[in-house]
């Protein structure tokens, strides 16, 4: 408990040995929240009532427990990972400064703290993004994303405020109590949707995200991503727990936005060309992701089907967790190709696997467990989000089952789609030959961050279930029951929380499937004894050099561009170069993509607010008269107001 | 029977005396053999010469470096119906201004007359040496990180004559396409040299085996037309019957290229029966499957081996099955649907290179040799010319259908009053001296050869080959199709590398 | 597409009951040339044939190089007494040397029925076949395209082409190599597991053909690489043709029991 306070402590002239406290800290944050889950301790720490609006504590508890647990461990990784390769003083005192932040947010049970700590967070991820300036859009990118995330925020505060003025206290716990708020609760249900939906990702604020991850200096990538948790907390914690039960219509709008998040979010990965953008859009894909399952908690909650509710948050949380420690692992890796070579875009990269072994495997382990290949992790959690999906049978509103299934089917696509498009994020990076000579490749350090993390990964899925059967102790407060009894079943096979409806090993798979891998291997290497000789690939009886020939990553994903051109506004042109070139028939390609989103949602909402902010610039008209004037006309307003006001 | 051999659909331009035209030029006019119109013109003024006759509708239909009377250069000019010679003497010179500014039909010609004789055109732009290629070297034509390139050949996917297309793409359509001939050059040209007549016959059937029977005739009317010798009437039927045998085997192929293609595997067994009927009726006329041993200077070599009634009883059965599966094919919409709008060639792309054959009849553009500038037994026996103006895969394969038919009737007209001529095969050839121009409709397109005879034996010569000048359509011929069509569009061309590569 | 199945069946079976009985050549057919009477030959013989297939020697005897020969008939025609044309379509050799005959030799189908009986029991599997054409004059291709068809059908007898040399067990090269595809051709050889065999399909492939001469080929596939298998013709008709892949079938299993 008092980790959390002393630990994660904040800047340090030395950054190592900050880095090196922030490391310790993270990980006795991780233990505690792995204690807190599993209801073996619960820790507090009060804050008095100095910071006004009534008591605060910083609690962990059952479901702070989880997330506590998973920001710590990640939070450590990263830490570890930026000790071998320390940044600049600043970016160490925002990277400690967002997990305190997030530690913060997890752990706070009353709404000012939570705020304050959430508004913190917004700031950090801004000056982190803005930190690098010369890097060519890092500006826009920061100034972009901390838009977002403040709106976010106002709205956030405007659900506070209007819980406030319903029960008279910023405490969650007296929220949690009352009954007669009416048509408040669902105004604060979309308020809250919305502000924690910002820091996700949800649409429609998909677009500021990605660009923040793109711009953050280093690993510190990884670290926005962990603060992105806070925003599921949020809605695990607020929404859920506190404000639920509600109307069947939350689970459905929920659903809807995370499907559509879901497809957005890997159509846009799909085209990116920086690797940490692509991370960032698959963030926001699992983020739909995550919240199709919330939403069926939604729907079993208010449904008061406990059962169903325990079947959503389970598959929810559970992707969480996965999600959280593989894109970390993804982001660290990518940090890593990054320094290696020097450059955070996929197009020239390629053949790189032996060359950076060691990073080739973290990331491979990364990539497997967010393309959903058995049997890592993602795979267990996309099963269990699948499941959870299909139980739309048990509801009886034919609107809320309609929703379910095409929820599926569009969870369905999206992982389908990510499939490629991670196939072409490793297979461009790693696979195949060198698109460009790069020399001096060498691991730009140990790793030892990153092969903790990818030895986790690793283990995430065989380790199922006992995972699940922490999960389940850490949201039997939320559930109202723990859901592990039912979702295991003999012995180490799950399903999900209702019996008999279909099962999955994850463990056995895990033993099994490299097993048999091995098996082959040894069979056809000590007994069969097949003769290998080497050729050159064969390409039609010429020989030129085979990166040439090979696909770029762009072109692998040129089918989904063309089939989906509607979607993605594709232009291609072949001009003649600039300038001339000695071979009259030379032609450069040149092809942009404009997102249909951009061109139809962004695009007309900022030309609004142009045009607004016009017209209202012609207030301030500059001249010493007219603000006179306007202090006149406030006087005589306020003067008539006041006694107006009075008498009613 | 019809006389005149005329098609319907011939542009009447306003016909311009070419010596009137090309007066400007300084051309003169030469002595010439019947059918042919020579003119000699300065070397500097060659392509004022040839852009005068583009513009009135002229299409360059060879490129020649010729030694009678003297070293020169040649073009051959198809100018309202008549093959105009424009000669221009080199007088020791290297260096001509290059006719590809006039007409892109020049573009391969120059180059390879640059790779095998070192004539520099002057102005030319792509002078990056053709012949022999290099298979693993080949210049990229679009730049940008998301292409990458397809180098196909020269050994193909199936059992094909060997060409290199470099395609180069951005994963699904086509960006670029360059056509690689003259893997397979053989120098045949040069092989002719000092060749007996009787030999060089032989040597011209196999320059492209599945035309030679149009290569000979080529070669054979040049001779002809050079020594002044008119074949016997009776050979010249025969020949007739052997060049439409020839085509209607071709045009068959295309159709079971195209039916693989589309995996229609009884459709294309249905027409790879019909093509084994032919080439089993060629090898009953004379021993051998391609028409070899059939031609001679001054006639046939040796009498047909099948009666003609025979013949034409095997071509009544084989026509009955062929109306059949024809049009089945054509409402097979699997088979329809991968041709139509697929390699679409417009009709400016034919003028600009001077396309020929089926591939130029499908863009609406009339030309054949057999009717344009008749020779042989076809100034008597007459056919309709089958253009469509589609310009895809569908038009190729609708006229090269529909010419089968023709080619029927032609050899049935062909074999009407033979008994009342004369049983003589083989007219003398007179042991003297001449050059001349000859040329024939082979099924891909119009073949000319020039001839130089002294002595009874062969001099230069050289040949323009149809597959050579429709290859670089190909190219153009990739609008925003995809890769899985690029079988399709190849197939409907119907050209061959050993014709182009000689 | 029922019609096309209709359509099918009424064609029913053209297909060729070779090698388990033999096909007879149409009247006439120029399938190889013999040497009726190779004794007394004379020196002006040798100036008839155009790739200068026929030779005679000191003792006067003269000879045909069937690997040179491109079926043309001038010496049939020249001298009618001393060669004619060999009604008959198995022409394929397993050396050069036995190309070069005075007098017509035997062949025997039982012999060769025998090599596909063996195949399945040392091989066990199909035959795949990959084809490259080095410079022939097209002729070659349309001859092997031909065995596909529903009259000869090699698929019956279990050969297939494929696309890939890697999957392949003969290499049928037609063409007499022209420089620009020696390399090519070198590299699907090399692309090939063993065990493999060689076709030279072809007078050109051969010998060289017509095109030896200019020098611009390298003149014929055994100066490239080692041929197993020649297969003489202008072109080789399609029953030739598979003559020469059932004596390359013998090759490969006498290499696979080695």
């Amino acid at each position: 408990m008092l980790a959390l306070a002393a630990a994660v402590l904040l800047p340090r002239i030395e950054t190592r040995l900050a880095l090196a406290v922030g490391a310790a800290g993270s990980a006795l944050l991780a233990a505690v929240g792995v204690a807190a889950a599993a209801g073996w301790s619960r820790t507090s720490l009060g804050l008095g009532s100095w910071l006004g609006f009534g008591s605060a504590h910083l609690t962990a508890d059952g479901l702070g427990g989880i997330f506590l647990a998973l920001v710590g461990a990640t939070g450590a990784a990263v830490s570890i990972a930026l000790l071998e390769r320390p940044p600049s003083r600043f970016v160490a005192t925002l990277h400690a400064l967002i997990l305190l932040a997030v530690a913060t947010v997890v752990a706070a049970d009353q709404a000012f703290v939570f705020l304050l700590a959430w508004e913190t967070i917004t700031l950090s991820l801004y000056l982190l993004a803005a930190s690098d300036r010369d890097r060519p859009g890092a500006l826009v990118s920061a100034y972009f994303g901390a838009s977002l995330s403040k709106i976010g925020g106002a709205s956030l505060l405007a659900a506070f405020a209007l819980l406030y003025g319903k029960t008279g206290s910023f405490s969650f716990g007296i929220w949690a109590g009352a009954h007669d708020l009416g048509a408040a609760r669902s105004i604060g249900f979309v308020l809250l949707l919305f502000g924690f939906g910002s820091k996700i990702g949800l649409i429609p604020t998909q677009a500021g995200l990605p660009p923040l991850y793109g711009a953050a200096p280093g690993a510190t990538a990884a670290t926005i991503a962990i603060a992105s948790n806070a925003g599921f907390y949020g809605l695990w914690r607020l929404v859920f727990q506190t404000l639920g039960p509600g109307p069947s219509w939350w689970g459905d709008v929920v659903l809807v936005l995370g499907a559509l998040t879901a497809l957005v979010g890997i159509l846009y990965a799909v085209t990116q060309d920086e690797i940490a953008r692509f991370l960032g859009f698959s963030s926001v894909e699992h983020g739909g992701i995550i919240l199709l399952g919330f939403g069926v908690a939604l729907l079993g909650q208010s449904a008061h089907q406990p059962d169903l509710a325990a079947a959503g948050l389970l598959a929810a949380t559970l992707h969480l967790i996965m999600h959280g420690l593989a894109k970390t692992l993804a982001f660290l890796s990518a940090d890593r190709v990054a320094e290696a070579t020097g450059t955070g875009d996929l197009q020239p990269l390629g053949g790189l696997a032996p060359r950076l072994p060691r990073t080739a495997i973290g990331f491979g382990l990364a990539v497997l467990s967010l393309a959903a290949m058995p049997p890592f992790g993602g795979f267990v959690s996309e099963w269990f989000t699948f499941e959870a999906l299909l139980q739309s049978f048990r509801l009886g509103s034919t609107t809320s089952e309609l929703i379910m299934a095409l929820a599926a089917a569009i969870l369905a696509l999206t992982a389908g789609i990510g499939l490629l498009a991670f196939a072409k994020l490793y297979g461009g990076i790693f696979l195949g030959r060198a698109r460009t000579l790069l020399t001096h490749l060498r691991e730009p350090s140990a790793g030892v961050g990153v092969a903790g993390l990818a030895l986790i990964v690793f283990a995430l899925g065989g380790a199922a279930p006992w995972e699940i059967r922490w999960l389940g102790r850490g949201l039997e407060a939320a559930l109202g029951f723990d859901p592990a009894g039912s979702t295991i079943s003999f012995p180490l096979v799950l399903g999900p929380v209702y019996t008999h409806f279909s099962v999955l090993a994850p463990t056995w798979l895990a033993a099994g499937i490299p097993a048999f891998i091995l098996t082959s291997a040894l069979i056809v290497k000590l007994l069969l004894r097949p003769p290998v000789r080497r050729a050159p690939v064969w390409l039609s009886g010429t020989a030129p050099g085979v990166a040439l020939v090979q696909y770029t990553p762009d072109s692998y994903a040129n089918p989904i561009r063309v089939v989906l051109s509607s979607a993605y506004r594709f232009r291609r042109t072949l001009e003649p170069p600039e300038g001339g070139s000695a071979d009259a028939h030379q032609r450069v390609l040149r092809t942009s993509v404009t997102p249909a989103f951009e061109a139809y949602f962004y695009g007309p909402l900022v030309q609004t607010m142009l045009r607004v902010s016009a017209l209202t610039r012609r207030l301030q008209s500059g001249r010493l008269a007219t603000y006179l004037l306007y202090v006149l006309i406030v006087l005589i307003v306020a003067l008539a107001l006041i006694p107006a006001l009075h008498n009613s | 029977m019809s006389d005149t051999p005329q098609s319907a659909n011939r542009l009447r331009l306003v016909v311009a005396d070419p010596h009137e035209l090309l007066a400007p030029q300084l051309a003169v006019v030469e002595a010439s053999p019947p059918g042919e119109r020579r003119l000699r013109v300065p070397l500097a003024r060659i392509d004022g010469a040839l852009e005068a006759l583009v513009r009135h509708g002229g299409r360059l239909s060879a490129l020649f470096l010729v030694s009678a009377p003297e070293p020169s250069l040649l073009a051959a000019v198809a100018f309202q119906g008549d093959l105009l010679a424009l000669r221009a003497p080199l007088e020791g010179a290297r260096e001509y201004p290059s006719l590809s500014r006039v007409t892109p039909a020049a573009l391969l010609p120059e180059r390879e007359l640059h790779d095998l004789h070192g004539l520099v055109p002057v102005g030319q732009p792509d002078l990056l040496p053709a012949v022999p290629p290099d298979p693993d070297t080949f210049p990229r034509r679009v730049v940008g990180d998301q292409t990458f390139v397809i180098p196909y050949g020269p050994i193909r996917s199936g059992v094909f004559e060997s060409i290199q297309y470099v395609i180069e793409t951005a994963g699904e359509d086509v960006l670029a396409l360059q056509v690689r001939p003259f893997f397979k050059y053989r120098a045949l040209e040069r092989r002719f040299a000092g060749v007996d007549l009787d030999h060089a016959v032989q040597i011209a059937e196999r320059v492209a085996a599945i035309a030679g029977v149009a290569h000979a005739t080529a070669f054979c009317q040049a001779v002809e037309r050079a020594l002044g010798v008119e074949p016997t009437r009776r050979a010249q039927r025969w020949r007739v019957v052997h060049a439409e045998l020839e085509r209607i085997a071709n045009h068959l192929d295309v159709a079971v290229k195209l039916a693989e293609d589309a995996a229609l595997s009884v459709g294309a067994a249905r027409f790879a029966v019909l093509k084994e009927q032919i080439q089993r009726l060629r090898a009953g006329l004379c021993g051998s499957r391609f028409g070899r041993g059939v031609l001679a200077t001054g006639g046939l070599a040796a009498g047909p081996l099948l009666e003609p009634k025979t013949v034409l009883a095997t071509l009544d059965g084989f026509e009955r099955q062929l109306k059949r599966d024809r049009r089945l094919l054509l409402r097979t919409a699997s088979f329809t649907d991968r041709l139509i709008g697929s390699g679409t060639l417009d009709r400016d792309a034919i003028d600009d290179y001077a396309g020929v054959g089926p591939v130029a009849r499908a863009c609406g553009v009339a030309a054949d040799a057999r009717f344009e500038r008749p020779y042989g037994a076809y100034v008597r026996v007459g056919g309709r010319i089958s253009t469509v103006d589609d310009g895809d895969a569908m038009g190729r394969l609708r006229v090269r259908l529909f010419e089968i038919g023709e080619s029927l009737h032609i050899i049935r007209q062909a074999f009407e009053r033979l008994d009342k001529y004369g049983p003589e095969l083989r007219a003398g050839v007179p042991a003297s001296d001449g050059a001349a121009l000859g040329w024939a409709e082979a099924p891909m397109g119009e073949v000319i050869y020039w001839v130089e005879v002294a002595n009874d034996r062969v001099g230069t010569l050289r040949i323009s080959s149809p597959s050579l000048r429709n290859w670089p359509l190909f190219a153009d011929a990739f609008r925003g199709d995809v890769l899985t069509d690029f079988a399709f569009i190849e197939h409907s061309f119907g050209l061959t590398p050993a014709g182009a590569d000689r | 597409m029922i019609e096309w199945v209709a359509r099918g069946l009424r064609t029913g079976i053209v297909t060729s009951r070779y090698p388990r009985r033999p096909e007879e050549p149409p009247r006439g057919f120029r399938g190889r040339i013999d040497v009726l009477r190779p004794e007394h030959g004379d020196a002006a013989l040798t100036g008839i044939c155009p790739t200068g297939a026929i030779a005679v020697d000191d003792a006067r005897r003269v000879s045909l190089d069937r690997g040179s020969c491109i079926l043309c008939g001038l010496c049939v025609s020249a001298d009618p007494e001393r060669f004619a044309f060999g009604r008959v379509y198995e022409t394929a050799e397993r050396r050069r040397a036995s190309l070069v005959a005075g007098e017509p030799p035997p062949h025997d189908l039982h012999e060769l029925r025998q090599t596909l009986g063996e195949r399945s029991r040392t091989l066990r599997r199909s035959i795949h076949i990959r084809h490259v054409d080095t410079g022939s004059d097209g002729g070659e291709e349309w001859e092997i395209q031909a065995l596909t068809n529903p009259y000869y059908d090699i698929q019956r007898l279990g050969f297939f082409f494929t696309l890939s040399p890697r999957h392949a067990d003969i290499l049928l090269v037609s063409g007499s190599v022209t420089e620009s595809m020696r390399a090519p051709l070198l590299r699907a050889w090399e692309a090939m597991p063993e065990p493999k065999a060689v076709v030279a399909a072809g007078t050109d492939a051969c010998s060289g053909g017509l095109s030896a001469a200019t020098g611009v080929t390298a003149g014929g596939v055994d100066r490239v690489l080692p041929v197993d298998v020649y297969v003489p013709g202008s072109p080789p008709s399609p029953i030739a043709l598979l003559h020469g892949l059932l004596l390359a079938t013998g090759v490969l299993n006498d290499e696979a029991a080695a």
